[in-house]
């Protein structure tokens, strides 16, 4: 069965292209073949996860083919399946089906809808790819390749300036984390000498990379995941990224294309063990993100955002528990992360297709209107609040154990965020489903949505339910998704029951504060946003992230101003147009020499013959008596010096 | 009478003819100046034939086929004139010179 | 000594009415003119006792070709009657050199038959004429006489009317 993997994502790109040259022919304009590649995907994936579960597969399995070769170095195709690629697979297939099918109700008689199932199949094809690929290179292209259908998709509905702002906003700062991904790449092919993952693996766990060049490789890869996973502080992309359509932000922007960036830090997890300092930027960086982005969701108002910024910070936790060195506690996180996550989107995408806005003061009092949405959304809220026995619980109490066992400041912040994500979920749920209706006419209108919507929440609401328990129970998930390398550094003994405690009841109480505030003491909430206003203008302005990267557009205009200025003006002026000058002075001058000279030579044959011709013309007067007086004069020299001598 | 009489008047005609020829702006000016010339000769052939030659008149013939293509050319001649005449309605030398470049 | 005067009586006329047929500006007087000089050389054939070609002088060049120019002279010479433009061209002055010079040169040329006074009384002089016509320059008779009949044909083709 392993030997086909690599059928999955040839499989989805013939898809994206069938749909997009042939959908029209097709059941649902092309939906039905996405669909499909995408249910067979998932069958596969999910055939594989529970054999690897059980143990019927032997891992990891390799396979290549040469692709090119440069110098003596051999490029491949191929394949590198672990557990580590396994988890990611059964991940991406399962929400890639349940956002195919949601998507049938969510799109339904959009004017690109067959373009958008083609969109979704490219970028769940380069998904694939980059999960299963053997080399870093083929993963590189893949890499860029999401990047590109983030952005076609953010973009979908460029219509709006917002979403083409958006997307472009995506693409430049993802580019941006990008370009430390390939110099990375190229350092850690300067220390390996190869682009096969598990070559480099089998090389760093001998400890065969140079220490310092390996972990300087690594920190520059990891600048790419921070693009990718929006990590602090370029994260400011991904909130606007939710001007894309609601599917495509659960699909893409919450389970699985922000996690690459993870998914590419365990990747290459060896590599990072090597050094300390790597395992150090990832893990602060991680908390950091995971603190700040879950501050900026408290004040925010847009449903969609609020799940952006949470995903920012969740995503913050999984790099966090990888730079801690618990490594099976961030890939734990991250499918649990893409269950719950997904399943928020897709609710928060059903109600924004109720009531046509994604502002939570509009909403309100929705709970009878789509009970379904209601139920799933609070399950998804749960988890993402570590609410036992939710799934969040299990995979954000082994973070913060990790994130405890390395250093407790990490801890600290780690539940701090945890709490403010308790906290903000509740409000966003109460400002939902609670209440009074604040718009009336918007609530009137707001209704339940098809069974092709409802249907993948509730399926992604019983994994958000169960999977962070049948995961976590018999330590099943550890057994497929392990590190089994050396940390550089020791890890304090943490009583795990303290943990899980500590968390229970940050979150319990900061939920249930949360609820109360905003259920029955809305004015308090409020009153605070007149009182620190200040800090709700920072947060509002997500510590002027914005301001700051906008600033460095600024100085790169103003700075490419004064080249063109310096350009134009000093350049062009003294260097082109001197030069012009010159020449055209230098011209004049041939231009002279050549009139008078050159072509006066040439000029005065013409003129000799002309006048000489003149002269001799002059003599054929056309006059036959004159001719014969030549003849007279003629005969007369002639005779003159016949006789003479 | 020497011979040299007869040369000198026949030169005296020949370049009177000439003249002719060379100055005479009416076309039947230059044709008689042709006779002129042409009579030039025949004193010429007629004083030689007497004075050098008196046994065999071979001057005398030569004068007769001088005649003879005088009278032919001046017919010729004068045809040729009329026809440029009917068509010019010029008899002036210089007229004729519709070949001119 | 009436040899003497006939001669030179017979040259000054030929000499001035030469002149006048390439002088006078009216062409009818030249053409009257050139008739008395043809006369003239006649005289002077007559003088040299070449009778024979005195006859065919007075009779082709003084009956025929005087006449005929006459004739031409009527019908296309200008005879309005008024006052005549220029008969002469701008080149006379060239000529007039030329024709001196070579009156100069031709008396010197002929200068060496000064003495030559030999001179036959003159015979008849048909029959040898006749004889060596008829003999030696046979072929060129009947050429000429093809070019007489050629000429003839020609001029009756100038002077046709055209056909309309």
């Amino acid at each position: 069965m392993l030997e086909y993997v690599y059928i999955l994502p040839l499989l989805c790109f013939a898809a994206a292209g069938l749909i997009l040259a042939f959908g029209k022919w097709f059941p649902g304009k092309g939906a039905s073949i996405g669909i499909a590649v995408a249910g067979f995907n998932f069958a596969v994936a999910a055939t594989l996860f529970f054999k690897a579960l059980g143990g019927g597969l032997q891992l990891p399995y390799e396979h290549s083919i040469p692709w090119f070769s440069f110098g003596e170095h051999l490029a491949t195709l191929g394949v590198y399946v672990d557990g580590l690629t396994i988890a990611m697979l059964i991940v991406v297939t399962t929400v890639s089906l349940l956002v195919h099918i949601y998507s049938l109700g969510y799109m339904h008689g959009d004017p690109r809808f067959k373009r958008f199932y083609s969109y979704l199949s490219l970028f769940t094809a380069s998904m694939l790819g980059l999960t299963i690929t053997s080399s870093m290179m083929v993963f590189f292209m893949c890499w860029e390749l999401v990047g590109v259908c983030s952005y076609l998709l953010i973009g979908f509905w460029f219509e709006k300036p917002s979403a083409a702002y958006a997307g472009k906003k995506a693409f430049i700062t993802t580019k941006l984390g990008d370009l430390g991904f390939l110099v990375g790449l190229l350092a850690l092919f300067y220390c390996a000498g190869t682009f096969e993952i598990s070559k480099i693996l089998e090389l760093a766990h001998a400890n065969a990379l140079p220490i310092a060049a390996a972990g300087g490789a690594a920190i520059l890869l990891f600048f790419g995941a921070v693009g990718k996973s929006a990590q602090f502080p370029l994260l400011i992309w991904l909130p606007d990224a939710m001007e894309g359509p609601s599917p495509v932000s659960a699909l893409i922007h919450a389970a699985t294309m922000v996690a690459a960036g993870v998914y590419m830090v365990a990747r290459l997890y060896a590599v990072y063990a090597l050094s300390p300092a790597a395992m150090n930027v990832v893990a602060w960086t991680g908390a950091i993100t995971a603190f700040t982005a879950a501050s900026m969701a408290l004040t925010c108002f847009d449903l969609k955002r609020v799940l952006a910024f949470s995903t920012v910070s969740q995503l913050g936790y999984m790099m966090l528990a990888l730079g801690a060195g618990s490594f099976t506690a961030g890939m734990f996180h991250l499918t649990t992360h893409a269950y719950f996550k997904a399943l928020l989107f897709l609710a928060a995408g059903s109600v924004l297709h109720a009531v046509h806005s994604n502002d939570m003061r509009e909403m309100g009092g929705l709970r009878h209107k789509m009970p379904i949405t209601y139920v799933t959304f609070l399950i998804g809220t749960l988890a993402l609040a570590g609410i036992p026995p939710f799934a969040g619980f299990f995979s954000k109490d082994e973070v913060l154990a990790g994130a405890l066992a390395r250093n407790p400041y990490l801890f600290l912040l780690g539940a701090v965020a945890a709490a403010m994500t308790a906290f903000y979920m509740a409000r966003a749920f109460i400002m939902t489903f609670h209440g009074k209706p604040r718009d009336a006419h918007k609530h009137d209108h707001a209704h339940e949505n098809p069974a092709t919507m409802t249907v993948p929440l509730m399926f992604l609401s019983v994994l958000a339910l169960i999977s962070g328990w049948a995961l976590a129970h018999g330590e099943l998930f550890e057994h497929l998704v392990n590190f089994e390398g050396a940390l550089p550094f020791e890890l304090h003994h943490v009583s795990h029951g303290t943990v899980a405690l500590v968390s229970t009841i940050v979150a319990v109480v900061s939920m249930g504060s949360g609820l109360w505030l905003y259920r029955f003491k809305p004015e308090i909430p409020a009153a605070l946003r007149e009182k620190f206003s200040f800090f709700v203008d920072m947060l509002e302005k997500r510590y002027w992230l914005d301001a700051f990267f906008l600033m460095w557009v600024d100085i790169g205009d103003w700075f490419s101003r004064f080249l063109f200025v310096f350009d134009f003006e000093f350049l062009d002026q003294m260097a082109i147009d001197g030069w012009a000058w010159l020449t055209l002075k230098l011209g004049a001058v041939q231009g002279w020499i050549d009139t008078y000279i050159v072509d006066a030579t040439v000029d005065m044959f013409g003129t000799v013959s002309l006048a000489g011709g003149r002269l001799a013309r002059t003599v054929q007067t056309g006059f036959v008596q004159n001719y014969l007086l030549f003849v007279a004069v003629a005969v007369s020299i002639f005779a003159a010096i016949a006789f003479s001598g | 009478m020497t011979l040299y009489h007869y040369l000198a008047l026949s030169g005296l005609l020949f370049a009177s003819g000439v003249f002719g020829v060379l100055t005479r702006r009416n076309i039947i000016g230059i044709l008689m100046s042709i006779e002129l010339m042409l009579n030039s000769a025949n004193i010429n052939f007629a004083a030689f034939n007497s004075y050098l030659y008196p046994d065999r008149p071979l001057g005398q013939v030569a004068v007769i086929f001088i005649i003879t293509l005088a009278a032919a050319e001046v017919v010729v001649g004068l045809a040729l004139v009329m026809a440029i005449y009917k068509n010019l309605k010029s008899v002036y030398a210089e007229d004729y010179n519709i070949l001119k470049g | 000594m009436t040899e003497q005067i006939v001669f030179y009586l017979l040259a000054g006329v030929i000499a001035l009415s030469a002149i006048g047929v390439v002088t006078l500006s009216n062409v009818m007087h030249s053409a009257l003119c050139l008739g008395l000089s043809l006369a003239g050389v006649a005289g002077l054939f007559a003088v040299l006792g070449t009778d024979f070609i005195f006859a065919a002088q007075i009779l082709v060049y003084v009956g025929g070709i005087a006449v005929l120019i006459l004739f031409v002279v009527l019908l296309a010479g200008n005879n309005s009657g008024g006052k005549l433009p220029r008969q002469v061209n701008r080149q006379w002055l060239p000529a007039l050199i030329i024709c001196t010079a070579f009156i100069w040169a031709f008396y010197r040329i002929t200068a060496v038959y000064a003495g030559s006074t030999v001179k036959l009384p003159p015979t008849a002089s048909v029959r040898g004429i006749a004889s060596i016509m008829l003999g030696e320059f046979a072929v060129p008779f009947e050429l000429i006489s093809i070019v007489l009949l050629a000429s003839m044909t020609g001029a009756v083709l100038f002077g046709r009317r055209k056909p309309e």
